[in-house]
C-alpha cells in the first residue's frame, strides 16, 4: 500500500484584524492510495481550511505537502494547472456550488473543455453523457439548470464534475450536510463505488460521525486547528484516547435504550483561534488538564499501532 | 387516448426513477438550443417583444431614411415657419420651415447611433475596469476605483465637455466623449456585484477545475452580474442622447443643419409656448426609443436568467 499524499507541519494562519487566526497550526497526516481519510471536529475547527490548503485553493503559510511522490508545496500556475487533474474537490453546498446560469452538461463539461481532453464535440458529448450515468444522473437533464434540481442531484453533478478528468484524489468538503438522509445514503454509497472501481483516494471532512464511521478507513479529529487524534476507524471508535474524541464520541445517540451511555459534556466555548494561547488548545474545557498542558502544546504521539494522540495523559487516562 | 400516461411519462414527469429504467427515453433525447430557449422566454413576455418590435422598427427607419423622406432634412421654407401639423408637413415645421418629420426620421440616424454606440463604449470599459477591480481586489482595485472617483469628482456633462473640446467636434469624438463620461458609473455597478458573485462556492469550484482568470470573470462571473449592467445600459442610452444633444448645443457636437433629436428640443424650446409641435415631436421620439430598450432590457434581462423559467 503506497502513500498518495502526504502532508508535514501544514500550517495555515489568516491575517485579521485581530490578530492571526491558526486556522490550522502543524498538522500532519499521510493517506494511502485507494483509502479515505476522514477529518472531523466542530464548525470552525479548520477542517475545511485544511482541504482547501491542500489542494492548492488556498495558499498556505508553511509546511510540505508530497502528492504523488513529487514534493508540491509550492508550485507555479503552470504545474499546479496539471495538478488540478489529479486532485478535485466536492463542494459542500450543492445550491451554491453550482453555476446557476450554466446547463447540467456545460458544467460537467467544462473541465473537458479546459484541458482539452476531447478532440471534438462529439466525443465530448459522449464524455459527459457517460460520466452523467456513472453518478446516476437521467440524460434528460442535461440541458436542466441547477435551481431545476434536487440537492441529491445537483450533488451528484458536482460529483461528476469533479470526476471529470479522472482525478486520484478528491476532498469532499461535507459533501452530504446539506442533504435529508435518505440522500446522504445514496449519495454516499455512490462515493464508496465510484472509490472502489476508480480507485479514488478521499479526505472526507465532516462534522458527522455517522457518515465517517461509515466511510473512513482512517479518522483524524481536529480541534482548533490542531490535529489531536489519528487512528484506524474501528481503533478509534472502540478506543478513544483523546479528552476531546471521546466527549465527541459520547455525543452519539445510542439506538438502545437498555445500555445507558455516560455522556461527557463539555463546559465552556470554544476558545478562539485568533493568537492562540500556548499549550493544549483543548486545556480550557478539558476536565483533565493539568498545569503542563496550558504550558507547551502535547506534540502527537503514537500511542498503539496506528494510533497517534496529542494528549500528555492520554496513556495514564487509558489504564484508568 | 390522452387520459392514458404510460410508464414511462409518469417516470418523466415525476423524476422517480433510476437511470437504467428510462435508458430509452435517453438515446432518442433531442437536445435543446440554448438560444432557441432563451428566444422562447423572450416571446413570453409581450411587453418586451412589444419594445423589441420597436427598436427594430426604429432601426429600419434609421436605414432607409431616405426612402421615407426623401425631400431630405434641411429643405427651408421660409414662408412656411412654425406650420401647425397638416396634411402637407405631418409633424409641422420648424423655425426656419424645415418639415420636422424629415427630420425626426433623419435624426434617428444620428440619435441611435450616438445613443447606443457610446454606451456601448462605456460598458465596455466600464465592465472591464469593474470587473479586474471587483475580481483581483486590493491594490488593483484601489488604483482603478480612485482613478475612477477622479473621474466621478468632475461633473458628467462638463467631463463630456472637456473631453469633446479636446478631441474637437465630430460625431465619432462626440460619442467616445459621452461614453467616457459614463464609464465610472458601469464600473461601481459591475464592482459591487462582482465582489457579492465572487465569494460563491461555484467560483471557487472553478477554480478547482483549472478555469484561468480570464475565464472564471468572464463565464462564471460576468454573467452573474448581468441584471443590473442591462438595466444601467438601456437607461443610459436616454442620458446618452440628451448629453449629445446639450453639447451640439454648445457648439462641441454635430453642427447644424444635421438633425439631432436633442438638438432639435434644444431649438424648439424657446417657443414651446407657441408652438408646442416644435418639441413634442422628437421629443416623443426620444420617449419611444428609451421606453422600448427598457422593455426590452427587462425582457431580455429575465430571458438570460434561466433560474425564471416558468
Amino acid at each position: 500500500m503506497s502513500t498518495l499524499l502526504e502532508v508535514k507541519n501544514l500550517k495555515k494562519y489568516f491575517k485579521t484584524p485581530g490578530g492571526m487566526l491558526h486556522a490550522v497550526d502543524d498538522v500532519s497526516f499521510s493517506i494511502n492510495r485507494g483509502e479515505t481519510l476522514g477529518v472531523v471536529g466542530e464548525s470552525g475547527c479548520g477542517k475545511s481550511t485544511l482541504g482547501r490548503t491542500v489542494i492548492h485553493l488556498l495558499p498556505k503559510t508553511s509546511g510540505q505537502i508530497i502528492f504523488d511522490g513529487e514534493d508540491i508545496s509550492d508550485v507555479d500556475d503552470h504545474k499546479l494547472k496539471e495538478l488540478r487533474r489529479d486532485m478535485q474537490m466536492i463542494f459542500q453546498d450543492p445550491f451554491s456550488s453550482l453555476n446557476p446560469r450554466m446547463s447540467i452538461s456545460q458544467i460537467i463539461s467544462e473541465p473537458l473543455k479546459i484541458y482539452h481532453v476531447c478532440k471534438n464535440s462529439k466525443e465530448l458529448d459522449s464524455r459527459v453523457t457517460a460520466l452523467m450515468e456513472t453518478v446516476g444522473l437521467a440524460l434528460r437533464f442535461r440541458d436542466a439548470y441547477p435551481h431545476e434540481l434536487d440537492g441529491g442531484r445537483r450533488q451528484r453533478v458536482g460529483i461528476a464534475r469533479a470526476l471529470a478528468l479522472d482525478p486520484k484524489f478528491i476532498v469532499c468538503d461535507e459533501p452530504v450536510s446539506a442533504l435529508d438522509v435518505s440522500i446522504q445514503a445514496q449519495i454516499l454509497n455512490l462515493m464508496q463505488d465510484l472509490q472502489k472501481e476508480r480507485g479514488l483516494t478521499f479526505i472526507f471532512i465532516t462534522h458527522d460521525l455517522s457518515v465517517v464511521k461509515h466511510i473512513s478507513d482512517n479518522i483524524s479529529v481536529m480541534y482548533l486547528g490542531n490535529m489531536v487524534e489519528k487512528s484506524p476507524k474501528k481503533e478509534l471508535f472502540d478506543n478513544p484516547l483523546h479528552p476531546y474524541t471521546k466527549a465527541l464520541l459520547s455525543a452519539i445517540p445510542q439506538a438502545s435504550i437498555h445500555r445507558k451511555k455516560e455522556r461527557i459534556l463539555l463546559e465552556g466555548e470554544i476558545t478562539s483561534p485568533i493568537n492562540p494561547k500556548p499549550g493544549c488548545r483543548f486545556a480550557a474545557r478539558c476536565i483533565y488538564a493539568q498545569d503542563r498542558c496550558r504550558e507547551a502544546a502535547p506534540p502527537l504521539e503514537e500511542m498503539a499501532p496506528g494510533h497517534f494522540c496529542a494528549c500528555y495523559r492520554a496513556k495514564e487516562l487509558a489504564q484508568g | 387516448m390522452n387520459n392514458t400516461v404510460s410508464f414511462k411519462e409518469y417516470i418523466l414527469k415525476t423524476g422517480t426513477a433510476s437511470v437504467q429504467e428510462y435508458s430509452a427515453e435517453n438515446d432518442n433525447y433531442v437536445r435543446k438550443s440554448q438560444l432557441r430557449e432563451i428566444w422562447g422566454r423572450f416571446c413570453k413576455n409581450k411587453i418586451a417583444l412589444l419594445g423589441l418590435i420597436c427598436l427594430l422598427l426604429l432601426v429600419a427607419m434609421a436605414l432607409f431614411a431616405d426612402v421615407i423622406a426623401p425631400e431630405g432634412y434641411d429643405n427651408q421654407d421660409l414662408y412656411n415657419k412654425f406650420a401647425l401639423p397638416s396634411a402637407e408637413h405631418w409633424f409641422g415645421t420648424d423655425n426656419v420651415g424645415r418639415d420636422i418629420f424629415d427630420r425626426v426620421v433623419h435624426g434617428s440616424r444620428i440619435s441611435l447611433t450616438v445613443g447606443m454606440i457610446s454606451v456601448s463604449i462605456a460598458a465596455v470599459v466600464g465592465i472591464l475596469l469593474g470587473s479586474i477591480a471587483g475580481y483581483y481586489g486590493g491594490r488593483t482595485d484601489n488604483i482603478i476605483m480612485r482613478i475612477l472617483d477622479v473621474f466621478m469628482s468632475v461633473p458628467g456633462i462638463l467631463l463630456s465637455l472637456s473631453i469633446a473640446a479636446a478631441l474637437g467636434p465630430g460625431l465619432f469624438n462626440l460619442m467616445i466623449a459621452v461614453g467616457i463620461g459614463s464609464v465610472p458609473g458601469y464600473a461601481r455597478i459591475v464592482r459591487a456585484s462582482i465582489l457579492s458573485v465572487k465569494e460563491q462556492e461555484y467560483i471557487e469550484a472553478a477554480h478547482c477545475i483549472g478555469c484561468s482568470n480570464a475565464r472564471i470573470i468572464f463565464r462564471h462571473v460576468l454573467p452573474n452580474c448581468l441584471a443590473p449592467i442591462i438595466v444601467q445600459a438601456t437607461l443610459g442610452v436616454a442620458s446618452a442622447i440628451l448629453v449629445a444633444s446639450s453639447m451640439s448645443f454648445l457648439g462641441l457636437g454635430l453642427e447644424p443643419p444635421i438633425p439631432e433629436w436633442g438638438a432639435m428640443l434644444s431649438v424648439g424650446r424657446p417657443y414651446i409656448r407657441d408652438y408646442w409641435h416644435l418639441v413634442a415631436f422628437p421629443g416623443i421620439a426620444i420617449m419611444i426609443t428609451v421606453f422600448s430598450l427598457n422593455v426590452f432590457g427587462d425582457g431580455l434581462r429575465d430571458a438570460l436568467d434561466p433560474r425564471l423559467k416558468q
